[in-house]
């Protein structure tokens, strides 16, 4: 046993195994009762179930907060201020160019600069919708491979569950079996939130947190994924039911969060900010005139709706006379132009001016990102403590077992004493009795 | 009984050598990038707050642009009516030396010929541009103002009373033109008018005094209107040392905001390679700890 210990040191998942001895039934003769011995009752793994269920726990809001904050952190790439990403740099660059356009309102460099602008614009937006439109799919991707990842876990899950209740019979040792089911759980909670239910004869029943069967005995119970009829993305599905919205915790829960709520909120704000700054500008666009005095037509195609506005936003005039900064018609008016200047400075963007309403979206993102990481931190730290508790009294100690070969050697060698003492008082007697 | 420690040390070592080396890579960005926060999550309120100061930083620097153009603007119109105001006062002095019992018939036409001079002139100078655009033609910037017929010699204004008006700073605006109008055509005194009627009435020898006070009120008319030009380039000249002044607490405020502190960026990077030589001299202590094998007989 200690040779067995020592040999899986460092294998995961292993238990320190300890026999478990008990002293062998004493016999009488007359009035003398006799020990027997010693007999080794069971093999017994140490382990604290738990800790186990601690380390499960802990293990999967990790997961989830891990894959959360792996496409948190690109998101913020996107939008990062402190590098000059994101699209304050554009939008004060197109209200730059209207400034000077106010300042020399006939000059067509002037006019030039205000289109090249607001194509820049849009550019940023359709960009940025775009690269969230693909971390969106990415993630999306990343659900149907953790859901197939759950599957081949649970499958194995099942058989190591069957081979553990054929193996449970009283004095068989499963402990390797158990050792090998938990490092399975361990697994499978970093991927989704789940939980145990002993069934007895050493079975173990495990579902999803909100109860939707993963494996019950031998049998694995696999989710499936399908494509949403609305949005076409990846719904998970547990014996004919989503439960999507049911995935509490672990990388598949991280991956729902990013996909469904943190991305769609960031795509959502894009859509707004696109919306009402176009609409506002072409509002005040078809309130002037153009370089040629006739009344000017939207400077970007009008956006139907809000949804989508910022992946489709696009300029609608390519001449530069056509940008309206007049009033009265003629060339040197810039009343208009000082018109779209202001639109920085109005609470045009859900009540809010443009670079607020954007400086609020840039705050959300780091802050999404930054509280998961905190929480990282701290579960991290919480994981540690417990698989260090876990340690204490699952993990071999090399030093412990050493003490054991040399106590269990010393009791050998006591008992062959024993034994040569007897093997020579029972020659002597035979030798005496020998005619 | 005491409590049973975990035997295995070393995955606790490795995730501190880890978070070691985690600081020490964010000491090294801050040294190496000057700023503390170089992604939103450092410090989301102070990425936030410099979206605001970016965009004010970058509308200072065009409002810098724009104002150095309207300067050279205003300096032009300036000038311009510095011209007009000597051809006024060489016009009165005509008309004064035109007014005098000493010149006859013939030396009044000849004075009149240099009046018609400075007409033409001052003609030229009211239809000045700058950049392509008229200066003095109200909006109306690609039509000459000011036309003088040929036949009559009357110039009539073909500008507009347009005026505009454009930001300097945030939220400080300035006049940016006066329309040719009120110049040159003003019915409290006449830049034209008083020139063609000095000219008249040197031709025909009557009236010239009255003309010459036509011109003195034109004259100071012009000047009034000119002020205009000054107390703009004297406002240009404010917004410049604002946005100067502005742009330099906006760079201030970005260095508390996202400024790292050197001092203490090198100290965290030391105070980190410090530790995680520490903890790397550790763990190959512990890797190489003897246990109680070492000591038992083989």
């Amino acid at each position: 046993m200690a040779s067995n210990n020592i040999a899986n040191e460092n294998t995961p998942g292993y238990s320190r195994e300890v026999a478990n001895l008990t002293t062998s039934p004493t016999v009488d003769e007359g009035p003398l009762t006799f020990g027997t011995g010693v007999e080794v009752q069971s093999v017994i793994s140490l382990r604290d179930s738990v800790l186990d269920l601690r380390v499960n726990q802990e293990t999967q809001q990790q997961g989830q907060l891990n894959a959360f904050i792996g496409g948190g952190q690109q998101i913020q790439e996107l939008f990062n201020q402190t590098t000059g990403a994101g699209l304050q740099t554009p939008i004060t660059a197109f209200f730059n160019s209207v400034s000077q356009l106010s300042i020399t309102p006939s000059d067509p460099n002037a006019r030039q600069a205000v289109l090249s602008a607001a194509q820049n614009l849009t550019t940023a937006f359709n960009q940025a919708s775009g690269s969230l439109a693909t971390l969106q799919q990415n993630t999306n991707l990343s659900v149907s491979q953790t859901v197939a990842q759950i599957n081949s876990l649970t499958t194995q899950l099942a058989a190591v569950n069957g081979e553990v209740t054929a193996n449970s019979a009283p004095g068989e040792n499963v402990g390797s079996l158990v050792d090998q089911r938990q490092q399975l759980l361990n697994q499978l909670s970093n991927l989704v939130d789940i939980s145990e239910i002993n069934a007895g004869n050493g079975s173990l029943t495990v579902t999803t947190s909100s109860g939707a069967p993963l494996v019950v005995g031998e049998q694995s119970f696999a989710l499936t994924s399908q494509p949403n009829a609305t949005t076409g993305l990846q719904d998970v599905y547990s014996q004919g039911t989503d439960i999507t919205p049911q995935i509490s915790s672990g990388q598949l829960a991280g991956e729902i969060q990013l996909r469904d709520q943190e991305i769609p909120a960031i795509q959502n704000s894009l859509d707004t900010l696109a919306f009402d700054l176009a609409t506002s500008v072409n509002t005040v666009q078809e309130a002037g005139t153009d370089l040629n005095g006739a009344a000017g037509g939207p400077l970007f195609v009008p956006p139907t709706a809000v949804s989508g506005t910022a992946a489709t936003l696009a300029v609608a005039i390519t001449n530069p006379s056509k940008i309206a900064a007049s009033r009265d018609g003629l060339p040197g008016d810039n009343a208009n132009a000082n018109a779209l200047l202001a639109l920085q400075n109005q609470n045009i963007v859900a009540g809010q001016t443009p670079l607020n309403y954007y400086a609020g979206l840039v705050f959300k993102i780091g802050n999404d990102v930054s509280t998961a990481l905190a929480s990282q931190t701290t579960g991290s730290a919480a994981l540690a403590q417990a698989e260090n508790l876990q340690g204490g009294v699952s993990g071999v100690d090399i030093n412990e077992e050493a003490a054991n070969l040399v106590r269990y050697q010393n009791a050998y060698q006591a008992s062959a004493e024993v034994s040569a003492t007897i093997d020579t008082l029972l020659l002597y007697t035979i030798t005496s009795f020998t005619p | 009984m005491s409590i049973r420690l975990n035997p295995d040390l070393l995955p606790s070592l490795l995730a501190d050598i880890q978070l070691s080396l985690k600081n020490e890579t964010t000491a090294s960005e801050q040294l190496a990038t000057g700023q503390a926060v170089n992604q939103l999550s450092d410090n989301p309120g102070a990425a936030a707050s410099l979206v605001g100061n970016a965009n004010q930083s970058s509308a200072d620097d065009q409002y810098q642009q724009s104002d150095a153009t309207l300067q050279g603007k205003f300096q032009v119109a300036d000038a311009t009516l510095g011209s007009v105001v000597t051809a006024l006062n060489a016009a009165i002095s005509l008309g004064t030396e035109g007014a005098s019992g000493t010149v006859n018939a013939a030396d009044r036409t000849a004075i009149a010929a240099q009046v018609q001079g400075l007409i033409t002139q001052t003609l030229g100078l009211s239809n000045t541009t700058y950049q392509g655009a008229y200066l003095f033609s109200g909006t109306a910037v690609n039509t000459q103002p000011f036309v003088q017929n040929a036949a009559t010699g009357a110039v009539t204004y073909a500008g507009n009373a347009g005026a505009t008006t454009v930001a300097i700073s945030n939220g400080d605006n300035v006049g940016a033109n006066l329309p040719g109008s009120q110049l040159f055509q003003n019915a409290a005194g006449s830049v034209f008018g008083a020139l063609q009627d000095l000219n008249t009435s040197l031709l025909s020898g009557t009236g010239i005094g009255a003309a010459v006070t036509e011109l003195q009120t034109a004259l100071t008319q012009v000047s009034t209107n000119r002020v205009f030009y000054d107390n703009g380039l004297s406002q240009l000249t404010s917004a410049g040392n604002y946005l100067n002044q502005d742009k330099l607490d906006l760079s201030t405020q970005v260095n508390s905001l996202v400024g790292a502190d050197p001092v203490a960026a090198a100290s965290n990077f030391s105070e980190s390679q410090i530790e995680e030589q520490s903890l790397l001299a550790a763990t190959s202590k512990v890797l190489s700890l003897p246990t109680l094998f070492t000591y038992l007989p083989a």
